[in-house]
């Protein structure tokens, strides 16, 4: 099975400097908190598409297009049962809703539909070694860096292994689903186990494999893959602090605030 | 662990890594095939490759010492092969070669290791790694990198070696492993075997003194096995010192000497001709023997054999036989083929030695062996089908066909053995007839039923399904309650789930651990639970995925006693498996598959004679099968190919 998102495709994106692109994945987290608008979200959204079409990581936006399709619309129906500010067009009971409820919510749920394609983005663009330089540029400690690139390896294979037990014990005539929601929860216990006992297991087998390959000697490993910053990384990272300034002003300035009426 | 306090002198040789790799620094000018071949040109007359004086090891918590005195000495360009049950010490013993234990394995340690005459003591397992290269037996926990070239490249960016370096170390590296050309793959992508060979190479690349490989093949299929043990001779045969842990005696008969443990302690050792007619300890030790040892030594010649000639040669010479038989052909001659019926003498034969599982079949075996007698006269079944493929289709999303238009049944009381490559399609198609996945085309019927309009509860009644893992199920603080979780999900009666689970507890031998916990239970043990935990729902039918992967010999025997004896009791059974020898002694049907299909389907004496379709995929018959076709007979086991050989010797003599 695959174990990672990474799509070996060599265009110019994947050869930007790391440290660039985990700046850029930095960018679209700043860019997107700052404002609340849809309109305001939508030049990322397009940077988005543009990037995941130079980048040709469509095939992974196709596996996750469930989840950034359904983010959307719970969010709304959430933040319209909260939101309470406008002028309402529909007052039913608990539900008040507004234009601007309307609005705020489906932002919300742009807002993490872009989170989540600019995390797909960056790991379909980024291998595990890279993301560890490019943490390691911004000083922090190797073996760090190490570890939280290898969970993200680690992920894909608990998934692996948690469909396993999921199929195992509903072949035993278990019913994870029922209940309400706590009882479900509690109903995962007998999947929650063996997985976590196989991910123990196998974290012991890697830290082993990790030591007996000389990991943690305490020499600053030689760095194999020599990342030279080329013009492309320079022009790539005006462009971001530029887009990275223009959403801050268009927030200190109150450009796409959602107006009431 | 205070070994230094025990040993003060040792104090004294301090370990500085950069020691090692000024050491290698001072190679690097001859190229890496000359290392390769005369890795310790200089050190040959000077220093062992490696060396244990007296190591006494337990681990944290444990009552009994894992290792208890173990003295070892491996000489330059000598290949060392280690046997054992589980729990023997085996990997103990490896890992006290790279400073896994006790540096990473915490315990009380004593006595002395030495590598290439530089103690050990005090060195942390990184320090170790320029020295030993090690190769486990998980080969997805050992691989980290995004491609090939970089996982060679791993430890040498971890000892700091110049990037020029390392850039000329990688392709030698791949090249000796036979990987050329596979710089830019990403690992995951490898098959098995190639995984393994990865692993290897990321260690030669280091040009370490002394390479340990520990159960390197156990969770590889057929190919992976062969390619792994291919490479394993080259590198012997280029000067490496090498130590190899295995289960199976077969693999380990080219080594230069072999060393069997038992409880932490060596109780044989010597050239493989003294060790392997050792029968009895061999198998007292959970060491599966060679089957050609175990033919002869049945014949009465206390001789070792290397090879099916050297077998063929001594059998003529003892027994004086002059019938020719058919080396390579197929030919099988029609008179011999009742042979098979002695299956079930040779089977009993078994079952005595492994006194358990002929407990837990006699209770039934008196109603069910006249059935399955009456079974053995067909391969197959007369009865209608408990389950049935057909015209099964089944691709991933996205992903290529995994099957093609697959057309199986089974009938009441089988005994199916499904093998081919990993890939090839048996997992899936095991699991499309539990109702796991659901098929692309065609249909699943079980007892006769559509398998898409049964319930869950009616599935598990008919069909059970044991994966190679045990631990994907175990959950429960105890045994009993692990039995008891399927059958408290179908809503029974307490009574009756008590009853099952006492039922079940004799059936698997594990009556003793009722109150236990099943994390603390042995993997064979473990492996017993997971297969009562199905029984517990009384399936008509039971598949075993790879049910002894990692299993020794007596536990091996101990699981597959227990599945003959649920099949005497008229369970039908399918095994997914990748050993030849299970397949002969246990089944009496066999399916291969490759690439989606199936390429045969029928009785296992017919099975082994498709040369072809075996070679293909990597399947060898048992040794034992091609010795009998050189006398021109037919023998699935020892014991068949002794009885057919006497009776050739009689009717040859008059």
């Amino acid at each position: 099975m695959q174990t990672s998102l990474y799509l070996d495709r060599g265009t110019w994106i994947h050869r930007l400097h790391p440290a660039v692109k985990l700046f850029a994945l930095f960018i679209m987290f700043w860019s997107v908190f700052w404002v609340d608008h849809p309109l305001a979200l939508l030049p990322v959204a397009i940077v988005m598409v543009l990037l995941a079409q130079a980048s040709r990581s469509w095939p992974n936006f196709y596996t996750f297009r469930w989840f950034l399709i359904l983010m959307i619309p719970p969010t709304m129906l959430e933040w319209m049962a909260v939101y309470r500010a406008g002028a309402p067009i529909v007052n039913l009971w608990a539900i008040h809703l507004s234009r601007q409820a309307l609005l705020f919510g489906f932002g919300r749920g742009l807002k993490l539909a872009l989170l989540l394609s600019s995390s797909i983005l960056f790991l379909s663009t980024t291998t595990i070694e890279e993301f560890t330089t490019s943490l390691v540029t911004f000083r922090m400690p190797h073996r760090v860096a190490f570890a939280m690139s290898l969970a993200f390896r680690l992920v894909p294979l608990f998934m692996d292994s948690a469909l396993t037990v999921v199929q195992a014990q509903s072949l035993r005539g278990y019913d994870f689903n029922r209940g309400n929601l706590v009882e479900r929860m509690k109903r995962y216990v007998p999947a929650v186990i063996p997985v976590f006992m196989g991910a123990l297991r196998r974290a012991n087998n890697m830290a082993m494999a990790l030591e007996a390959r000389g990991f943690g000697l305490g020499i600053t490993p030689t760095s194999f893959i020599e990342y030279r910053i080329e013009r492309r990384d320079i022009v790539a990272l005006l462009a971001l602090i530029v887009m990275g300034t223009v959403y801050f002003i268009v927030y200190f300035k109150g450009y796409a605030a959602i107006a009431a009426g | 662990m205070k070994p230094t306090a025990r040993h003060p002198h040792l104090r004294s040789t301090a370990y500085d890594p950069r020691l090692a790799s000024r050491a290698s620094e001072g190679e690097r000018d001859r190229n890496f095939a000359d290392n390769l071949i005369e890795p310790a040109a200089e050190s040959r007359q000077a220093q062992p490759a490696a060396e244990m004086c007296s190591v006494v090891f337990t681990y944290n918590g444990a009552t009994a010492a894992a290792l208890r005195g173990i003295d070892l000495t491996l000489n330059p360009g000598e290949m060392v092969g280690i046997m054992g049950a589980s729990g023997a010490g085996k990997s103990t013993l490896a890992k006290c070669l790279n400073r896994l234990v006790p540096a990473f394995e915490p315990g009380e340690f004593s006595g002395i290791v030495r590598i290439r005459g530089r103690t050990l003591d005090g060195a942390r397992v990184s320090d170790v790694s320029p020295l030993v290269g090690m190769v486990f037996q998980d080969f997805e926990a050992q691989l980290f990198s995004t491609n090939v070239a970089l996982e060679i490249a791993f430890t040498m960016q971890q000892l700091g070696m110049p990037r020029e370096e390392i850039v000329s170390r990688i392709e030698p590296a791949l090249a000796a492993v036979g990987l050329t050309g596979f710089a830019h793959r990403d690992p995951t992508s490898l098959s098995g075997g190639e995984k393994q060979r990865l692993a290897i190479a990321a260690v030669l690349a280091l040009r370490p003194g002394v390479i340990v490989l520990d159960e390197p093949t156990t969770d590889l299929d057929p190919e992976g096995k062969a390619e792994v043990f291919a490479l394993i001779r080259e590198l012997r045969e280029q000067g490496l010192s090498l130590i190899v842990i295995e289960h199976e005696a077969d693999e380990l008969r080219g080594c230069d000497r072999l060393l069997v443990l038992r409880d932490g302690q060596i109780v044989a050792q010597g050239p493989p001709a003294s060790v392997m007619t050792q029968l009895e300890l061999l198998e007292t030790c959970g060491v599966h023997p060679p089957d050609l040892n175990r033919a002869l030594a049945i014949l009465g010649v206390r001789a070792h054999a290397a090879t099916v000639e050297d077998a063929e040669a001594l059998i003529r010479q003892v027994l004086s036989i002059s019938v020719e038989g058919t080396p390579e052909g197929a030919q099988w001659s029609p008179a011999h083929q009742e042979e098979r019926s002695a299956d079930d003498q040779t089977s009993l034969q078994w079952a005595q030695d492994n006194k358990e599982s002929a407990t837990c079949a006699s209770d039934q075996e008196k109603t069910a062996r006249g059935r399955a007698n009456n079974e053995r006269d067909g391969w197959g079944s007369s009865g209608s089908p408990l389950a049935e493929a057909q015209q099964l289709y089944f691709s991933y999303p996205l992903g290529p066909r995994v099957l093609d238009a697959i057309n199986f049944r089974i009938g009441p009381g089988e005994f199916v053995a499904i093998v081919g490559q990993n890939g090839s399609g048996k997992t899936t198609l095991a699991k499309h007839l539990v109702g796991l996945l659901k098929p692309t085309a065609g249909r699943v019927l079980l007892e006769g039923r559509d398998r898409t309009t049964l319930r869950p509860a009616e599935t598990a009644h008919k069909a059970g399904y044991v994966f190679q893992n045990p631990d994907h199920q175990i959950f429960a603080s105890t045994v009993e309650a692990e039995i008891a979780f399927g059958p408290s999900n179908f809503g029974l009666s307490k009574d009756e789930i008590e009853g099952r689970v006492a039922e079940v507890l004799h059936a698997v031998n594990l009556e003793g651990a009722r109150e236990r916990d099943p994390f603390l239970l042995s993997k064979g043990e473990r492996q017993r639970l997971a297969v009562a935990s199905v029984l517990a729902l009384r399936p008509r039918l039971l598949i075993l995925d790879e049910p002894t992967t990692g299993l020794d010999y007596r536990e091996q025997l101990r699981m597959m006693g227990l599945v003959r004896s649920l099949n005497r009791t008229g369970i039908a059974i399918i095994i997914i498996t990748h050993a030849p020898w299970l397949v002969a002694e246990y089944a009496r049907r066999a399916v291969l598959m490759r690439r989606g299909r199936i390429l045969f389907d029928g009785p296992v004496d017919k099975f082994f004679q498709q040369d072809d379709l075996l070679r293909q995929s990597s399947f060898r018959p048992p040794e034992v099968t091609l010795l009998a076709r050189r006398f021109g007979l037919a023998a699935l086991s020892p014991e068949e190919f002794a009885s057919a050989i006497r009776a050739l010797a009689e009717t040859d003599k008059s």
